[in-house]
């Protein structure tokens, strides 16, 4: 029995494991470390569970290529060479900006930063994004706008440091667990407060000094109120607002609009509450705001996080430990697939692609002479440009977009009408029956590399079995790509060589490299060599320098439940399966709990309609109808539907709305109207 | 702990020469010598042993069914030992395995382990008057009783048959239950919970313990035995205590998630027992008060 | 156990003798010995894999995973029918058990030898030899208890050196082995196990507490609520319990050939009982937080007249939010009864 030490690759949490390999190579297990920081000999159900989907018969193994629309297995050599001709003659006919590449946050940070560079210096195309898209990236622009830098401002370990918790928009015990229990524990044991303001009962609620159950995109207008509250019973930080911050009068006013009467009537919710909650918030030494989805994926999600900046600002709750303002991040590597650049604006450490002296210090460092410098798409304009035919070819690594992007029934119009798909993952998705190629990928217990976690730690992947059948690591894979297309400055011994550049050129990763995180990550900003990372970002002065006030408005969410669609439908993920369950759902013990795809209806709801629990029902939107299993539940509160994104055959995705927020270009998963009924 | 190096080894040396030997958890082969059809989603299969011979079963027991590649399920023996060298097994298509059983054809092959589980009190039933209720799926179980009765009718008294369905397309084994109505040695009666419009149906309509008050019973005498779904359980014994039979006197076969059928692998535990090897069949007295039980 | 035998042929090693002893045995064993992994994780493993860590008390990981690992075949089968497991080709020499685990391992060696005997199990743990570490070697300098004849060989650290004792005839075989050395210990037997004996015994008086409580059905629903309000459902309470035997059965095809294998279960999932009509005699939380504790406390005294929580407090640790046995018994019995 071997025991390769990892991390582990679902959440963002980061916690380290070994990953037990037996003697034919196969992994049986995994054990827990007990010295990491945040594992501490823990995990949760789908870290016990993650060694499971790896050797499971569905690998994808064999190189395929679609000929006469029948999809054959074929050599690398072959497939490389495709994919390296057809893009380049697609670009030769199109132009640069007709080919697009989706990088992936499930993989490494050396494969991500592969991804952008193979986009941008061997196809000149800014055209790179990744799914951060359809999570967080209403946190990265609203976070960079308030404080100037868009991660997770402190540290897991600081979790246990607060007194008090607003968790919205977070069910933090199934998404995060290991932070969601450090909450309970803090709670339970030293009588932290505790405000859950989510329409659903997560598990924290049943903990919490107060549950708000605001109707689901409500956010601003109860944030607003609660500042106006605080700012009316002057319980505001004066200090921390005169010395660290800026706009504060434009804040001021704007939150004068939002008394408690006026905001409880938008939210659904007693003035009572908001009140209660302001004074429980602005009380306490250290308060924390824990967001996730629930925050973010709306057409106002920038305001959303813009908002919870400003309470975090107005009350000094951020620069010390214990505070913040901290978005947990949902994938393994989501923050490193940022920090990467495979985002269509910035190169790797966020460093802009519009800015010249910039441009040049990539264009020296990869021996290019050009370089774009005009952003490129998102993974959701993309798909609009696909629709429309502006893109011509598609080039995914590690997404399952005809999963997890809104209204299905328009990616696909749009993937089909693309003349060329490339596809690398390591199971068949929905997406690969559209590919021309499949590129057979290696999973994270097949190769070395590291992840970058929501608190900003860089640790290490380990390579503890070789490739399943013919498979390649990512990072080879691209590799070997940007050979064929003839460009020499793509050539790597090991995904260390590549870390190696990164570093050189991307300053807060400037003192990472894989001798100084053996052991324990690296949290960044980690400048150089001698510097031991940043636990606490903003301390004493914000990355901006001032902190930013940016107050927002209440806007409603696009589509609202009517007469026709009576119900409000928010889309999320439960506990046992991850996404679209390409990994989860090949694991025996987590699909076992969730084997169907399922919608949650609130017990009054069920009783009007005649629904009873664990009985067919199809749920439906203008969009489409998906058949799903009616869990009946007061999780759920009364007029709203919660249905998770994990089922192939049920997508809830088929339903969702691809109204996106007008900066992030997020689309507004957690809010659209829905019918539903018994299936006969 | 009594380790000796000689005795560990010749354990080792013992174990290289027996790689064939039956383990815990290999099946053996039988052949599928039939299918038919039961309901729209029941199937009859009749087994036989590859090299001939019984099964060594007893009513009320059940085998772990396996198709290599798929799953293994545990499936009640639905035949009785006294009809001969085979086995027949009445499945509905629940989920994976089952289904995959579906798919087979006469002449297949299918994994066999088993008889587990305890069985039917056979013995302690002479010379009684029997009542054998059974609901849905849990006719399977009381037809080996049923057969058994049928070839040794001579051994018990008065025996009555109650079953209900939910519709008349769910009745299970009908030839079979026309036969036990017509016959004179059975007081056989069958029920559905509703008719659903152009069903023909001659039997009863509503729930099976209405059938229960009616009855003529000699509490002491009789002993009752109850298969069926879940909720049946607890309404069925609060008729028959209404008879005034004991605990003593009622036999219930009780069903749960199951893996191993050997008592290892821990899901079919109702608190300090275990249903696969302590039962599936109970008398009532040793589970009803037991939290989870009925 | 006679103690004038064992004393007889007791020695006193280093721990640089004792691995010297250990790398020795391999010719004749699979040796599993402590070992401190890359960052310093403790575990079982091969001489190889790690720096020997004998001293810090209990393996995180349960010691029982030797003989009943997270995931293991059943059978395999190609085109010629099933294949049973492959033989194990040298017996095990497992070293690190604390007197809990071993405790723990007699329960479960009775658990899967009695009814059906569990010969997937018994592959691995015929002709184990079994080895207790002890004394002046816990985590925090902490004594651990001294396992005396529950297992077949023992090491007792006086805090400098280590008492080798061996018990069993294979445990005495293998100590006489050793070349009779008489260093200077700090202790003699006598004062180390006085040291032993002198354990508190606090936890234990408390698990006997909890169990009579439940026992006699003196704990609410409403308290495993209050409980389950806490559980995370993360099942490291199973997985890393020595006794927890419980396990699910899955195939898989591979190159045309088929395995089955069983992997650890919990019955913390919800799925651990749901039947295939979607009933579920444990559907609720509170009820499977209940079982947990239930099990090892009441229904496993009632069947093998014995508590199935030696105390090893594995889950203690292991558990994110703070419900092990320990901290429930604890809870339990602060809340409705008496130590
Ligand atoms: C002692 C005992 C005796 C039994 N005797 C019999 C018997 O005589 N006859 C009999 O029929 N059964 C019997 N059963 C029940 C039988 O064991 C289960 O039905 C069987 O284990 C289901 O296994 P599976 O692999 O087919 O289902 P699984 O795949 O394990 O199904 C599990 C779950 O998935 C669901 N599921 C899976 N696939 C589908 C699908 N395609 N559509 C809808 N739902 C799906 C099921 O509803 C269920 O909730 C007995 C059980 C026990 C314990
Ligand atoms: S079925 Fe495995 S213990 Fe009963």
């Amino acid at each position: 029995m071997k025991r390769v030490l990892t991390t582990c690759p679902y959440c963002g949490i980061g916690c380290m494991f070994y990953l037990l390999v037996d003697g034919d190579g196969i992994l049986v297990g995994v054990e827990p470390s007990t010295q990491h920081v945040v594992s501490k000999g823990q995990l949760c159900v789908k870290g016990w569970n993650a060694h499971h989907f790896v050797n499971h018969p569905d690998r994808l193994t064999l190189p395929m290529i679609r000929r006469n629309g029948q999809l054959e297995s074929t050599c690398w050599d072959e497939a490389l060479d495709l994919v390296a001709t057809r893009l380049k003659e697609i670009q030769a006919a199109n132009g640069s900006d007709s080919v697009a590449f989706f990088s992936s946050a499930k993989t490494t940070n050396e494969e991500n930063y592969l991804m952008m560079k193979l986009a941008r210096a061997v196809f000149k195309t800014n055209n790179v994004d990744h799914c951060a898209r359809l999570c967080h990236s209403s946190t990265v622009i609203g976070l960079a706008a308030a404080f100037g830098s868009g991660a997770m401002t402190n540290s897991i370990s600081c979790v246990e440091q607060a007194d008090c918790y607003l968790v919205t928009g977070s069910n933090t015990t199934e998404q995060h667990p290991l932070i969601g229990s450090r909450i309970i524990n803090n709670v339970v044991n030293n009588g932290a407060r505790l405000i859950v303001a989510d329409n659903r009962k997560i598990r924290l609620s049943r903990l919490a000094d107060i549950h708000v159950r605001w109707k689901n995109g409500t956010d601003v207008a109860f944030l607003n109120s609660v500042m106006n509250v605080i700012i009316a019973e002057g319980l505001e930080d004066t200090e921390f607002v005169r010395d660290r911050t800026e706009n504060y009068e434009q804040l001021k006013r704007t939150v004068a609009d939002y008394p408690p009467e006026r905001a409880a009537e938008i939210c659904g919710i007693t003035p009572r509450e908001i009140v209660q909650v302001s004074r429980i918030f602005a009380a306490a030494e250290r308060a924390m705001i824990v967001y996730a989805m629930g925050i973010t994926q709306h057409t106002h999600g920038v305001d959303n996080v813009k908002t919870c900046a400003n309470l975090a600002m107005l009350t000094g709750n951020i620069g010390r430990p214990g505070t913040g303002v901290n978005p947990l991040r949902g994938q393994n590597n989501v923050q490193g697939a940022c920090d990467m650049g495979a985002l269509p604006d910035v190169y790797s450490g966020y460093q802009k692609v519009a800015e010249p002296a910039i441009r040049a210090k990539f264009k020296k460092a990869w021996a290019v002479k050009y370089l774009p410098d005009g952003a490129g798409h998102a993974v959701t304009t993309a798909i609009d440009a696909a629709a429309e035919g502006r893109l011509k070819a598609l080039y995914i690594m590690g997404e399952n977009p005809m999963m997890s992007d809104p209204d299905q029934n328009h990616v696909r119009k749009a993937i089909e009408r693309l003349e060329f798909v490339v596809v690398q993952d390591i199971f068949p998705t929905p997406t690969t029956r559209y590919a021309d190629i499949i590129l057979p990928a290696g999973s994270y217990a097949e190769k070395d590399g590291t992840f970058t976690s929501t608190e900003r730690r860089v640790q290490r992947v380990r390579k503890a079995i070789e490739p399943v059948g013919q498979s390649r690591s990512d990072w080879q894979i691209l590799c070997d790509v940007a050979v064929k297309c003839g460009y020499g400055g793509m050539k790597y011994s090991s995904p260390e060589d590549v870390m190696d550049e990164i570093a050189a050129l991307t300053p807060i990763y400037g003192g990472i490299s894989y001798d100084r995180i053996d052991r324990v990550g690296l949290q960044w900003p980690c400048p150089d060599k001698n510097h031991s990372g940043t636990a606490v970002m903003h301390a004493g002065k914000f990355a901006r320098g001032l902190g930013m006030f940016s107050p927002a408005r209440y806007r409603p969410s696009a589509e609202l439940p009517d007469s026709r669609y009576p119900f409000l439908l928010s889309t999320g993920r439960c506990y046992f399966h991850f996404h679209t369950g390409t990994m989860t759902r090949r694991s025996r013990l987590l699909d076992r709990e969730e084997p169907f795809p399922f919608v949650e209806v609130n017990p009054a709801d069920a009783a009007e309609l005649r629904i009873q629990n664990r009985n067919w029902v199809y749920v439906a939107t203008r969009r489409a109808e998906v058949k799903a299993m009616a869990h009946v539940t007061d999780v759920v509160g009364k007029g709203v539907l919660f249905m998770p994104f994990h089922f192939e055959e049920g997508p809830a995705n088929l339903l969702t709305n691809n109204a996106l927020d007008p900066v992030a270009k997020i689309p507004e998963y957690k809010v659209c109207a829905a019918k539903i009924r018994s299936a006969p | 702990m009594d380790n000796s190096i000689d005795r560990a080894a010749d354990r080792f040396a013992e174990r290289l020469g027996v790689i064939d030997k039956h383990t815990l958890y290999r099946p053996f082969n039988c052949t599928l010598r039939s299918v038919r059809d039961l309901t729209p989603s029941e199937k009859m299969f009749r087994l036989a042993k590859l090299e001939g011979g019984p099964f060594g079963h007893r009513p009320g027991q059940f085998m772990q069914v396996s198709v290599l590649g798929i799953g293994e399920a545990p499936i009640s023996v639905s035949s009785s030992p006294t009809r001969g060298d085979y086995l027949e097994l009445g499945v509905r298509a629940a989920g994976t395995l089952t289904s995959a059983l579906h798919r087979l054809k006469p002449g297949d092959e299918i994994g066999l382990r088993g008889p587990f589980g305890t069985h039917f009190p056979t013995d302690e039933m002479k010379g009684r008057d029997l009542l054998l209720i059974s609901g849905g799926c849990g006719l399977a179980p009381m037809r080996a009783l049923i057969q058994y009765v049928e070839d040794r009718r001579g051994d018990f008294r008065k025996v009555t048959i109650l079953y209900g369905a939910k519709s008349p397309d769910d009745v299970l084994y009908k030839d079979e239950l026309r036969g036990w109505r017509n016959s004179k040695i059975f007081e056989c009666q069958v029920t559905v919970d509703r008719v659903p419009g152009g069903t023909c149906w001659d039997a009863n309509v509503g729930m099976i313990t209405k059938l229960i008050p009616p009855l003529q019973i000699r509490p002491d005498d009789t002993t009752a035995v109850i298969v069926g779904p879940p909720i049946m359980y607890k309404f069925v014994i609060e008729e028959l205590c209404a008879k005034g039979l004991n605990a003593g006197n009622i036999v219930v076969s009780l069903e749960r998630h199951m893996k191993c059928g050997v008592g290892k692998c821990g899901h079919c535990t109702i608190d300090h027992l275990y249903c696969c090897i302590d039962g599936p069949v109970f008398r009532l007295d040793q589970v009803a008060n037991l939290k989870g039980a009925i | 156990m006679c103690r004038k035998d064992t004393e007889r042929t007791m020695r006193l090693l280093t721990e640089r003798q004792l691995e010297a002893f250990l790398r020795s045995a391999e010719t004749d064993y699979d040796v599993r010995v402590p070992v401190a992994l890359r960052d310093g994780t403790r575990t079982l493993g091969r001489l190889d894999d790690g720096r020997l860590a004998l001293a810090g008390g209990a393996i995180p990981a349960k010691m029982t995973n030797v003989f009943f690992p997270q995931m293991d075949r059943l059978l395999t089968a190609g085109p010629d029918g099933p294949d049973i497991p492959k033989p194990v080709l040298r017996p095990l020499l497992v070293v690190g058990f604390t007197a809990q685990d071993a405790e723990c391992l007699e329960f479960i060696d009775r658990f899967y030898a009695e009814n059906y005997r569990d010969d997937v199990y018994f592959n691995r743990r015929d002709g184990a030899v079994i080895v207790c570490v002890s004394g002046r070697c816990g985590p925090q300098g902490r004594f651990l208890e001294i396992a005396g004849g529950k297992c077949d060989m023992e090491f007792i650290c006086d805090g400098q050196s280590y008492l080798v004792l061996g018990y069993s005839p294979v445990g005495k075989a293998l100590t006489e082995k050793l070349a009779a050395r008489q260093p200077a210990g700090t202790a003699t037997l006598t004062e180390l196990q006085k040291e032993s004996d002198s354990l508190a015994r606090e936890d234990s008086r408390l698990l006997q507490a909890a169990s009579r409580l439940l026992l006699e059905e003196k704990v609410p629903e409403e308290f495993w609520r209050s409980v389950s309000d806490r559980c995370i459902a993360c099942t490291s309470c199973n997985l890393v319990c020595p006794t927890c035997t419980c396990f699910d059965v899955f195939d898989r095809v591979v190159d045309g050939k088929v395995q089955r294998w069983r992997t650890w279960d919990s019955c913390q999932l919800d799925g651990f009982m749901r039947e295939a009509s979607g009933h579920n005699p444990m559907g609720l939380e509170h009820q499977r937080t209940r079982r947990r504790i239930h099990h090892k406390l009441a229904a496993d005294p009632k069947r093998w007249g014995q508590l199935t929580c030696m105390l090893c407090g594995r889950c203690d640790d292991a558990c994110p939010t703070g419900i092990g046995v320990k901290a429930v018994c604890r809870e339990m019995v602060s809340k409705y009864g008496s130590v």
